[in-house]
């Protein structure tokens, strides 16, 4: 017993004696500035919107000598997203990325606090709590024409042969609306070009998963849709889109579009990605920062006109395709950058298209999509 | 130096209310505690060797002390954080101490949760009366949420572990259903909206998170020990928990007693769900998931000695913990705090065997040692 | 001569007390060895360390002459040592066979081989006339039978000594005679038996030397055959026990509690069939019969630890049919139960509690739902002091820590003393030792003298014959006879309870 105690004694002063040292002093060369990156609930590794931006961080730093990493929070609330924001910037990192709508009010928050401190808040644009955007001058918000991508993705689908697609979102936030509207809207689009005389996105294939984890649910859910006849699922999702992967996977023939970044190394079923330019729009950012050009107190929104969505177009970034290529591509993509083609953005304007383009409207479609 | 062990014995023995070998008792929890910090250090050592005694001295004092000086936020902040899990430990020492294994205070909890959010964001009343009436129903949704297993497991003898479990996945999606149906957030679609600034329990200092529900947190650890070892309603229930046939024997309504027992454990965790859910800018996801603040619960429990008093300290020290894991970053993965975490639960639950195989052990060091000297006894004597 | 157990000088300390001190025990081969003494005595502490169980803090072992050392059970099962517990270790969903070579199973290619193991039991069966089922279920056969697959799990594995540990505490007087036969057989065969027991008669009829031990220490080692049961009996007590329980006359009162038309049945079985009878004040009532013929079930049903099906409760002429058990008690009821750490004890409570545990919630102990500690603990040590309830810390210890005897004296003091007009007592003595019996007919006495009811149900007939004034022998769930006790014989009784004979005419009242 007493030797028990001994050794306790021994253990806590072992800790004592380590608890001494020093930290780094804050570096005020801004060519020294370090980036950090909040992130949310999820990881860094979520294969899509955080994984994205991070790698984006990452490419940056290593090309340019930059010192970067990136923090979590304790917990889900304002409160420790702003404490987490705080460690950060006492640990000496003078950039802050935070990818996602949740960060809005904690910006706003820091913002004013840290004026020598960048933000670049993705996704989103920092409010007090009234969704009334308010940017201060050090803070740069940064939105994608995701509708643009899913507008891409739907496009190529369809005009690759497939007739019957869906839609699985993972919660029916504005970013995962606009994917959706736009996937529908390519593909009707892709339709009317093809002279089909009908052409139906049903209802019951376009669904909100509910969350952007991956789960056995989730997989059923696409298992579901994959057995009443769909042939491809665009799944913006996060992580949960690897169910729907998993799903396909399970089936002959059957495929799937991805999110975010290009995913066609999660599973041979991926055909293609609608892409969001986090990686880019980050770098730009940064790079803006680092050579004093920083244009902050605004919000920016990207599209095909910025090269900032669309779907991969690398080597072999069509062998999944049956007939579409890059020359397809190329084409309908110039027509969507020179603003020669409009794409819907809203459920009500997605409705107003397909009937423009002589479709009938599935029933339902609209507050589908709303996600109600 | 025998005074001062009186005393310290006697302060301890004031805040576990036991008055007999306190050291002893809690000594399983140290060991467990040892372990878990030798592990985090191996962890250390591999993934960033030459950050480990900084990152050790965050992980251990980064709490208290950083950037030399007082580390006050770092402080207020863990206690903010342990008042969830202080609560939910409660719920589920209190439901053991009467023999039930609450598995259900997630459940519990986001029902409590619900209900103060909804109050929180649809109803109007002036400032003190918002928050305390949400809160208090929010006790009121745990309270009868608890029930449920309660009165399922006295009335027909349905295991309250397996009605629990379920019971917690059916919150999980009831509170989905429910967040998007009364209190979704328009713009985001993605969660509940903010509670109204009435609504937001008060802070104990404008700039830090700590609110007065640490102090409620405190105050109800000390009411559940009072409730259980000072009341006769306290006496009859851990008499249904020690031997439910002697109480019935003993002319006790065993029914009764299981009933209210996991509704008071409901109780608890319904008050952790609704003060973790009045805070500044803390909304409920449209994401199913069950909260792990309830099984956190479980083991603040175990690492409490099933004792109310100790679900406190153990709260306080796991919050310590996580918090010493966030301030690791970013040299290291706030995660490695989770797994020193969850390798001190592992070793509380087993320190038990482990301390039986050190008894074993050192018995047979000590016949070695007197055959040893019977031995040399024997040599002597030739 | 060389033994073949030889136990020397072995001292066992927990903390304070010494459960053996300086003890000798000698076991010649071939002999059946008694040890004797009272719960407490150190009987279980000194097998446990012959088996293995526990080490000794001193001592020394010899097996043959030669030097043992006995770590685990491993090492006694390896020296030919076996043992039956009190509390048999068997695996209740398994069959007979299984539980008779669990640990020494033959494998032949990865699958259980039975073949040799039936050849082998069949022979020892035959041998020592311990006729069991080999393919039965173990919760489906008798505690006698199972006791007999304990024995046989010993001769399995070739034990050449058999430790019985209160082999008879659960049996049945016939089970006794068998198992008496049994053992004399394992002593014809050469085996070398150690029966724990504080039965003297069964000392007496079975054994050939006894050892006795009292407080931890070894008094003699005697010849059974030269000494008689009350000279064995005061070595065991430390002083002269008297074996007859002297009454004084009492006249017999009121009707305190009748029973009327009682039926107890779950859905697979009847219990209690349409039982009546009469408790009077100032009687002490015996319910006699063979363990399982309801007498367990009829109890529960009258203090409300089980429904029963049809009949009616009149306590001095309240109807108390649908009362709950606590409106009982404080109408003055008290109850020794059968099972005294399942019903009569929150085990993990300590002593004061238990002791306050049906009328805590009363005004002397509460007030504003507070319970008040220094009156609880005023109370209990009046009781601790009346009752001689000897425990290590008094008011706070924990029960589980007690000595059985202790634990049935608490009960018993916790009974009594609580204002009540009858007392009902099952088995009040299973398990206790001649002193603490001795005590226990005392009190039993003494309520019938104070004029309360007594209604004592008991397995040992002896008992029943000694401490009743009337008799009711209950039969597959019916009562079969209602003497007095002073016109009954053993052997009437006995016939009675094996449901041989019945009265043709018995309304329960005194008759």
């Amino acid at each position: 017993m007493k030797k028990f105690w001994l050794f306790l004694v021994l253990f806590v002063a072992t800790f004592t004696l380590v608890a001494c040292g020093d930290d780094d002093p804050l570096d005020e060369d801004p060519t020294n500035f370090k980036i950090a990156m909040v992130t949310d609930v999820g990881d860094i590794d979520d294969k899509s919107f955080n994984q994205g931006t991070w790698e984006g961080i990452e490419a940056y730093g290593d090309a340019n000598d930059k010192e970067y990493a990136y923090f979590r929070p304790s917990s889900v609330s304002t409160a420790d997203y702003i404490e987490t924001i705080d460690l950060a910037i006492a640990e000496g990192y003078r950039i802050i990325v935070t990818p996602g709508f949740l960060f809005e009010e904690a910006i706003h928050d820091v913002q004013f606090r840290h004026p020598g401190v960048y933000f670049i808040l993705i996704d989103g644009a920092p409010h007090s709590g009234d969704f009334t955007p308010d940017i201060a001058s050090n803070t740069l918000s940064i939105f994608f024409n995701e509708h643009e991508s899913g507008w891409l993705a739907g496009y190529a689908a369809v005009m690759d042969g497939y007739e019957s697609l869906g839609y699985l979102g993972g919660m029916a936030v504005p970013a995962v609306v606009r994917f959706g509207v736009g996937f529908v809207a390519g593909a009707y689009y892709a339709a009317y070009e093809l002279e089909l005389d009908t052409f139906d996105f049903e209802t019951r294939n376009y669904a909100y998963l509910g969350g952007f984890s991956p789960s056995d649910e989730h997989k059923n859910t696409a298992l579901a849709m994959y057995n009443r006849g769909v042939e491809v699922i665009h799944a913006a999702a996060g992580g949960a889109g690897n169910s729907v992967m998993l799903a396909a996977e399970e089936l002959d023939d059957k495929w799937v579009i991805g999110v975010d970044i290009d995913q066609r190394d999660e599973s041979t079923r991926v055909i293609t990605s609608a892409l969001k330019g986090l990686g880019i729009a980050v770098q730009t950012a940064l790079d803006d920062i680092y050579e004093q050009e920083f244009e902050g107190g605004r919000s920016l929104t990207l599209g095909a006109s910025e090269d900032a969505v669309g779907i991969p177009t690398g080597t072999n970034a069509f062998d999944r395709m049956n007939t579409f290529d890059i020359d397809d591509y190329d084409r309908i993509y110039n027509m969507l950058g020179g603003k020669v083609l409009n794409v819907p953005k809203t459920p009500q304007e997605l409705v107003r298209y397909i009937d423009a383009l002589g479709y009938s409207v599935t029933t339902g479609l609209e507050a589908k999509a709303q996600g109600s | 130096m025998e005074r001062i062990r009186n005393i310290l014995k006697k302060c301890l023995a004031f805040i576990l209310g036991k008055s007999k070998s306190i050291l002893v008792t809690i000594k399983p929890s140290l060991i467990a505690i040892c372990m878990g910090l030798i592990a985090g250090i191996i962890m250390m050592l591999i993934f960033n060797p030459s950050e480990t005694l900084s990152g050790l001295r965050n992980l251990l004092i980064g709490v208290i002390y950083r950037n030399n000086q007082l580390n006050l936020r770092g402080i207020l902040t863990t206690l903010h954080h342990s008042t969830t899990i202080i609560l939910t430990g409660i719920a589920v020492v209190f439901a053991f101490r009467t023999g039930l294994f609450n598995i259900g205070a997630s459940g519990q909890m986001m029902m409590g949760a619900y209900v103060t959010v909804h109050v929180g964001v649809l109803w109007s009343l002036p400032a003190p009366f918002h928050w305390i009436v949400g809160i208090f129903l929010g006790v009121v949704a745990g309270t009868i949420y608890g029930l449920i297993p309660g009165i399922l497991k006295a009335m027909r003898n349905v295991n309250e572990v397996v009605t629990s479990i379920m019971l917690n996945w059916i919150a999980a999606s009831l509170l989905v259903y429910l967040v998007n149906r009364n209190v979704l957030n328009p713009f985001t679609q993605g969660g509940s909206q903010n509670i109204q600034p009435t609504a937001i329990i008060p802070r104990l200092f404008s700039n830090y998170q700590l609110t007065i529900g640490f102090l409620i947190a405190i105050a109800m650890g000390i009411l559940a020990h009072f409730l259980l070892y000072r009341t006769t309603l306290g006496f009859q229930l851990r008499a249904s928990g020690f031997n439910v046939d002697g109480s019935k024997y003993a002319g006790m309504n065993t029914k009764r007693n299981i009933i209210l027992s996991m509704g008071i454990s409901g109780a608890f965790a319904g008050l952790a769900g609704a003060l973790l859910f009045s805070n500044y800018g803390k909304t409920l996801s449209t994401e199913v998931h069950v909260f792990m603040e309830g099984f956190e619960g479980i083991s603040v429990a175990l690492l409490g000695l099933g004792e109310p008093i100790g679900a406190i300290i153990a709260g306080i020290f796991l919050s310590y913990i996580k918090q010493g894991g966030f301030y690791m970053q970013p040299a290291f993965r706030p995660e490695i705090s989770d797994m020193i975490i969850g390798v001190i639960i592992y070793f509380t639950a087993i320190s038990l065997a482990l301390q039986l195989a050190l008894k074993k052990y050192s018995g047979k060091i000590k016949t070695f040692i007197k055959r040893k000297h019977l031995t040399t006894r024997e040599e002597d004597e030739q | 001569m060389t033994y073949k157990i030889e136990m020397r000088n072995i001292t066992k300390r927990f903390g304070n007390l010494t459960a053996n001190d300086q003890v000798n025990l000698q076991v010649k081969k071939g002999e059946i060895h008694a040890i004797l003494g009272e719960n407490g005595a150190g009987k279980s502490t000194l097998m446990s360390i012959l088996f293995g169980l526990i080490p000794a803090d001193e001592g020394d072992i010899f097996i043959d002459g030669k030097q043992v050392h006995i770590k685990t059970p491993n090492d006694a099962n390896r020296l030919g040592i076996g043992m039956v517990h009190q509390h048999f270790k068997l695996v209740e969903a398994f069959r007979v066979i299984d539980n008779i070579i669990l640990g020494v199973e033959d494998v032949n290619k990865g699958l259980l081989s039975y073949q040799e193991a039936r050849t082998k039991i069949n022979e020892l069966i035959k041998l020592y006339g311990l006729n069991v089922e080999l393919d039965a279920l173990i919760r489906d056969i008798s505690v006698g039978q199972q006791q007999r697959v304990e024995i046989l799990k010993m001769l399995y594995r070739d034990s050449e000594i058999l430790i019985f540990d209160e082999p008879t505490a659960v049996l049945t007087p016939q089970e006794i005679k068998e198992l008496i036969a049994i053992m004399k057989g394992f002593s014809r065969e050469g085996k070398t038996i150690i029966l724990i027991t504080h039965k003297l008669n069964e000392i007496k009829q079975v054994a050939d030397r006894c050892t006795v031990l009292r407080r931890g220490k070894m008094i003699d080692t005697v010849n059974v055959i030269d000494v008689s049961i009350n000279e064995m009996a005061d070595m065991m007590v430390g002083r002269e026990v008297l074996f007859d329980v002297s009454k004084a006359p009492q006249a017999v009162g009121e009707s305190i509690l009748k029973v009327h038309n009682l039926t107890v049945k779950s859905p697979e079985q009847t219990f209690v069939k349409n039982v009546s009878f009469e408790v009077f004040s100032g009687e002490i009532l015996g319910l006699a019969g063979i363990d399982g013929n309801g007498q367990t079930e009829l109890i529960q049903a009258i203090t409300g630890l089980r429904p029963f099906q049809e009949g009616t409760l009149t306590f001095k002429g309240i109807d108390v049919t649908n009362m709950s058990i606590r409106e009982k008690y404080e109408l003055g009821f008290a109850h020794i139960p059968e099972d005294r750490q399942r019903y009569g004890l929150i085990l993990d409570f300590d002593l004061q509690s238990n002791l306050v545990l049906q009328n805590f919630y009363m005004e002397k102990f509460q007030s504003k739902f507070m319970l008040k500690f220094d009156r609880i603990r005023e109370h209990s040590e009046k009781l601790i002091n009346r009752f001689d309830i000897r425990s290590e810390k008094g008011p706070s210890t924990i029960v589980r820590n007690m000595s059985g005897g202790n634990q049935q004296k608490a009960i018993l003091a916790r009974e009594i003393q609580k204002p009540h007009h009858l007392l009902i007592a099952v088995q009040p003595t299973r398990g206790l030792d001649v002193g603490a019996i001795e005590n226990i007919h005392k009190q039993l006495i003494d309520e019938r003298q104070k004029g309360k009811a007594v209604l004592m149900v008991s397995l040992d007939i002896d008992e029943i014959m000694d401490v009743s004034d009337r008799i009711l022998v209950m039969h597959e769930g019916e009562i079969v006879a209602n003497v007095l006790a002073k016109d009954a014989n053993i052997n009437e009784l006995g016939l009675y309870m094996l449901g041989e004979k019945r009265e043709a005419n018995n309304d329960g009242a005194h008759s």
